[in-house]
């Protein structure tokens, strides 16, 4: 098959591939026609479990290659083999030229790869300090001493490390330990970087510091970099990226080559009731979803005068109003190519109601925070945090690991006692709530807390047991949990034999087997594949319309907050700020703002030059540079003839919406600024 | 769900049983499927015990002998054949001083006999002779049953060879002789078996009485389930009482075995006491020290920290449950803490109802101190696992 044809079966169920042309990314001056690896019909199986299933890759000198896609696609063990550790099934794997097939090819190429598997900090040793750590890394290398020390230097200077040299790695932050990881599998001066998941766990201002390091790191060392994520937003950082699902490979690219393979537009509406109009949409677009008070549609090949229209026809009667029109993220385009190839779960569309008996009164709070303090010894890890959530209403709470937001959840849920405050949950104080309160709340961990050895069923009627639900209603909900999570058919499997997205929404209906009115979710999407979490936050927001559950969430997806009907965001244990994602939009845009995008030739030295120019949060993603402007009209004049003085050429400059991201990495960075200050 | 407050109080009745019955079923079910544990439960309750049964004895058997003999006289052989089988074995003769050390040094003997020159002579004469034994001590019990063994030997001939000297025999009593009569009671034929094999049960009941409970506890930790359970309306007697039924149960099942499979068939071990009162003092045992079992999984962070601090606490519990060393050979601080140790006031009961046959008139004092203890232990973890999230 040709790859005219391979594009054009796009539309069917072929495989999708974009050839990008020639590689012309002007920072790599040295670009050689080799690629520095290629994999080529790769497989592997671990017994009957296929894990990768017949991938073809070319990674090109000095780009940074991107692998996407959701735990358990495959990424891990693909990186894995091609540095070398890992033997496969069939399919060819050359690297720097050499057949990786035995132990001693494998051998042959180890010295020039460096390898950062996943994890924060996983190749590290806890006890050791920073330079410990370095030290060590160099010694096993067989790095000469002045060599070392002078390399140790130059990558602690560039990752600002060098200030806690003599720290622990255990007492690292999530950032700070990943910075480490990349700093001791660089100090060999590797020619490829192996990187799987880098940025997990890792907070969004650490994520954003991560990745310009080693944009900066991989241009003055003319290094090469394979790296996995499972964020989709992530995408904008690579020159290359493979989308993979299952093992295979869904679609690879440049990022906006992967875009734009599935035509279509995002129409963005609002609706009254909003559930109601959703369920409507829902029939017309499979692919949708209500995003706090928006509903946001895929429609497949239109554009925007189409897309609204078709939008608007499908919901007449509910009036949509402050309709928008987008381009669709990478995230749309993943679930649009597994949709278009029938690899989503059946479609879903059971009523979630059945939860009608547990809608509250309606009035009072479901959540009231009041100045809780949390200490533990002289260390405040909550400080004075107030909030009112009311019942019906998404509720987010964003911060970085550390930030306090699990210390808050466990205070409100009664796991710990605060220190001072009180928070009052669905009407009681939790601090002298008795066991009839607990009544009243469901509560899932980050973990998702099943009992891995029991069955779907056992886990189910284990919860209901404990809630004391009746017999007839114990299998009621059973039959509504296994519905609405999709278990049909497989209640006797053992819960922890579930693939994440499904064991997690095994763990929220335990969490709801009691109909709570009060829901409390702690990080609930992590290691959930993107279909998982569009399916979970449907959950989310039907509880929460429809049966009128108020719902407490903390996530460290910054593009999931937009669910929320408010947020509040947690810098140091205390809230800085608290509002709706749109009035947050709103008063950045306000303060810093228009969010403007620069396309270059020569982004890295684009970079330097805005960075040193005085604009406001410059920060590359991929070739693409994104900086905050006042006022963008003037801005871009200023930015042209900053570039142009440095003889970069401006390929573009155009006004983008802000993200939530933008919004909280800008705010905590502005505290963090205060911070040093203050010091 | 009426107003009546009577049927509102069987509903909360009921709702208490049906948690104690879902988290008791919860527990079995994991149990079930932990194969790696049952399989280790069946070897410990089966095999272990027999191999402690039949392998381990504190007694002297074939200890290796060799001899210097310089005499090389009537007496002299006749002195060396009077260390005979089952307790020594006679490997030879050495030739020098320095052999037989080198001898005792890689350990291919145990004891080595000197017999001086002029022995038989001397006991002729009527002169003081003297032999020497030479004995491998580094593993004290053997060497003094052979030290004592020997000296009884040598001692013996020595009276012998003086009365026959004097012209007289061992029957005359022309002098006056204590002659020791001993009984052996609750174990005739002082048969090791016995006392091993049931010891070795009880540390094996002793072991999964820690382990079982507090590595249940440990998991719910490490998985963060025990979380999603004090979300619930459950109480910490409910999240910490089905776990030691549970686990109780599933030891009490595995004693019987050990009893029925073990200890009767192969050793026939008697069991003179009632079986109802040994299961009963055996439920509460095993009650008391998971006891333990639960403080340890509070103070633990992991399944490994649980696996270690159960060997720190298993381990002196047996050296202090008098088994070894009878507690009145221990410093005083020792025997203190050994009079509270619930091991020792089991095996006390224990041995009491199967070897001697003893009923709860004679053991209530150790049955008691167990409850004490019970009570103790269950207050301090209790306080303990409300205290840790907090």
């Amino acid at each position: 098959m040709d790859e005219a044809a391979m594009v054009n079966a796009s539309q069917g169920l072929g495989v999708t591939t974009v050839e990008s042309q020639e590689f012309t990314n002007a920072t790599l001056e040295s670009a050689d026609s080799k690629p520095v690896a290629q994999v080529s019909k790769f497989r592997k199986t671990y017994g009957r479990t296929v894990a990768v299933d017949g991938i073809d890759l070319e990674i090109q000198r000095g780009e940074i290659y991107g692998l996407i896609g959701p735990d358990g696609a495959g990424k891990s063990s693909l990186m894995k083999a091609v540095a070398g550790v890992l033997t496969y099934d069939s399919g060819t794997l050359d690297v720097f030229g050499v057949r990786v097939d035995s132990e001693q090819s494998s051998e042959a190429i180890k010295d020039r790869i460096g390898l950062m598997p996943q994890g924060l900090g996983l190749n590290l040793y806890a006890d050791l300090s920073i330079e410990e750590n370095v030290d060590f890394f160099g010694q096993i290398r067989l790095i000469p001493k002045g060599v070392l020390q002078e390399r140790k230097d130059r990558l602690l200077g560039m990752t600002r490390l060098d200030k806690f040299r003599d720290r622990p790695m255990k007492n690292l932050s999530g950032g700070m330990k990943q910075k480490l990881g990349l700093v001791c599998c660089l100090v060999h001066h590797p020619q490829l970087v192996i990187l799987d998941e880098p940025t997990t766990g890792v907070d969004p201002v650490s994520r954003r510091d991560f990745w310009s390091i080693l944009a900066q790191l991989l241009r003055e060392e003319q290094i090469t970099a394979l790296v996995s994520t499972a964020y989709m937003d992530e995408a904008t950082r690579f020159h290359h990226a493979a989308l993979l699902f299952d093992g295979k490979v869904l679609a690879r690219g440049e990022p906006d080559e992967i875009a734009a393979l599935v035509p279509g537009r995002i129409v963005q509406a609002k609706a009254e009731p909003q559930a109601k109009a959703f369920a409507l949409v829902k029939e017309t677009f499979p692919q949708s979803e209500a995003v706090g008070p928006w509903l946001r549609v895929f429609v497949d090949d239109a554009d925007d005068e189409q897309a609204t229209t078709a939008v608007t026809s499908s919901m007449e009667e509910f009036r949509p109003q402050e309709i928008h029109v987008a381009e669709p993220d990478l995230e749309d385009v993943f679930i649009a190519l597994l949709r278009r190839r029938g690899l989503t779960d059946d479609d879903h569309s059971a009523s979630l109601v059945g939860n009608a008996d547990s809608v509250s009164d309606g009035d009072g709070l479901a959540i009231e925070a009041n100045n809780l303090v949390r200490a533990f010894g002289s260390f405040k890890a909550v400080d004075g945090v107030s909030f009112e959530v009311k019942p019906g209403e998404i509720f987010g709470l964003l911060g970085a690991n550390g930030a306090g937001k699990t210390t808050v959840i466990k205070m409100l849920t009664g796991l710990l006692p605060p220190t001072a405050g009180t928070g009052r949950v669905a009407g009681a104080d939790m601090r002298r709530a008795g066991q009839a309160i607990k009544e009243r709340i469901g509560y899932m961990s980050q973990a998702f807390s099943l009992y891995q050895d029991l069955t779907v069923v056992e886990n189910i009627r284990l919860y209901a047991g404990i809630y004391g639900l009746s017999r007839r209603m114990t299998r009621d909900r059973t039959d509504w949990i296994i519905d609405m999570a999709g278990l049909a058919g497989r209640g006797s499997d053992l819960s922890g034999s579930l693939p994440m997205g499904l064991r997690q929404r095994l763990a929220i209906g335990c969490a709801l087997v009691h109909s709570p009115q009060v829901l409390f979710l702690d990080e609930p999407t992590s290691g959930v594949d993107p279909i998982g979490r569009r399916r979970l936050w449907d959950i989310i927001f039907d509880l929460s319309r429809n049966s009128g559950v108020a719902v407490m969430v903390t996530t460290h997806y910054m593009s999931e907050s937009e669910h929320c009907d408010h947020i509040a965001m947690m810098y140091a244990g205390r809230v800085f700020a608290d509002a709706s994602p749109s009035e947050l939009k709103t008063s950045l845009r306000e303060e810093s703002g228009q969010l403007l995008e620069v396309t270059t030739d020569k982004p890295l030295a684009a970079l330097d030059v805005l960075q040193s120019g005085g604009f406001d949060g410059v920060s590359l993603f991929g070739k693409r540079i994104h900086l905050l402007a006042p006022d963008p009209s003037k801005a871009e004049q200023q930015v042209r003839a900053a570039l142009g003085k440095k003889d970069v050429g401006v390929l573009s400059v155009s006004e983008q919406p802000l993200t939530m991201e933008d919004v909280f990495v800008n705010r905590v960075l502005a505290l963090e600024k205060a911070d040093e200050g203050k010091q | 769900m009426s107003d009546m407050p009577s049927n509102s109080c069987i509903r909360a009745m009921v709702v208490w049983w049906n948690r104690m019955r879902v988290m008791t079923i919860k527990e079995y079910l994991q149990l079930y499927r932990d194969r790696i544990l049952i399989v280790f439960m069946v070897y410990a309750f089966t095999l272990e015990v027999f191999l402690a049964g039949s392998g381990v004895s504190m007694q002297l058997h074939n200890a290796a002998l060799r001899v210097h003999d310089s005499d090389h006289s009537f007496a002299s052989r006749e002195l060396i054949h009077r260390f005979r089988p089952p307790h020594f074995r006679i490997d030879g003769e050495v030739l020098n001083h320095g052999e037989s050390i080198d001898l005792l040094d890689r350990g291919e003997a145990m004891v080595v006999l000197d017999i001086p020159p002029q022995f038989q002579e001397s006991l002729l004469n009527g002169d003081t002779t003297s032999v020497q034994m030479q004995i491998d001590t580094s593993n004290p019990v053997l060497g003094f049953l052979a030290t004592s063994y020997g000296s009884q030997i040598v001692g013996q001939y020595g009276l012998e060879a003086a009365m026959k000297r004097e012209g007289m025999s061992l029957n005359e009593l022309a002098t006056p002789i204590i002659n020791e009569e001993h009984r052996v009671w609750y174990n005739a034929n002082q048969n090791d078996a016995w006392f091993m094999s049931v010891v070795e049960m009880l540390n094996v009941i002793t072991m999964f009485a820690i382990l079982l409970p507090a590595s249940a506890m440990a998991r719910e930790k490490e998985r963060g389930t025990v979380e999603q359970l004090m979300v619930s309306p459950l109480t910490t007697f409910q999240m910490m009482f089905p776990k030691v039924l549970a686990m109780t149960t599933v030891i009490l099942v595995g004693t019987l075995i050990t009893i029925h499979l073990i200890l009767q068939p192969f050793f026939g071990v008697p069991f003179r006491g009632s079986l109802t009162l040994f299961m009963a003092v055996t439920a509460l045992y095993v009650f008391t020290t998971a006891g333990i079992g639960m403080l340890l999984a509070t103070i633990a962070r992991n399944l490994a920290q649980v696996g270690m601090l159960t060997a720190l606490i298993f381990i002196p519990m047996v050296f202090l449950s008098g088994v070894w060393t009878p507690p009145e050979n221990m410093p005083s601080v020792l025997r203190a803490v050994s009079a509270i140790a619930p091991l020792h006031h089991y095996i006390d009961a224990s041995l009491g109802i199967m070897l001697k046959g003893a009923g709860i008139d004679i053991l209530w004092d150790s049955i008691l101190a167990i409850a004490l203890f019970a009570v103790a232990i269950y207050g301090l973890s209790m306080g303990y696992f409300r205290r840790q999230l907090g």
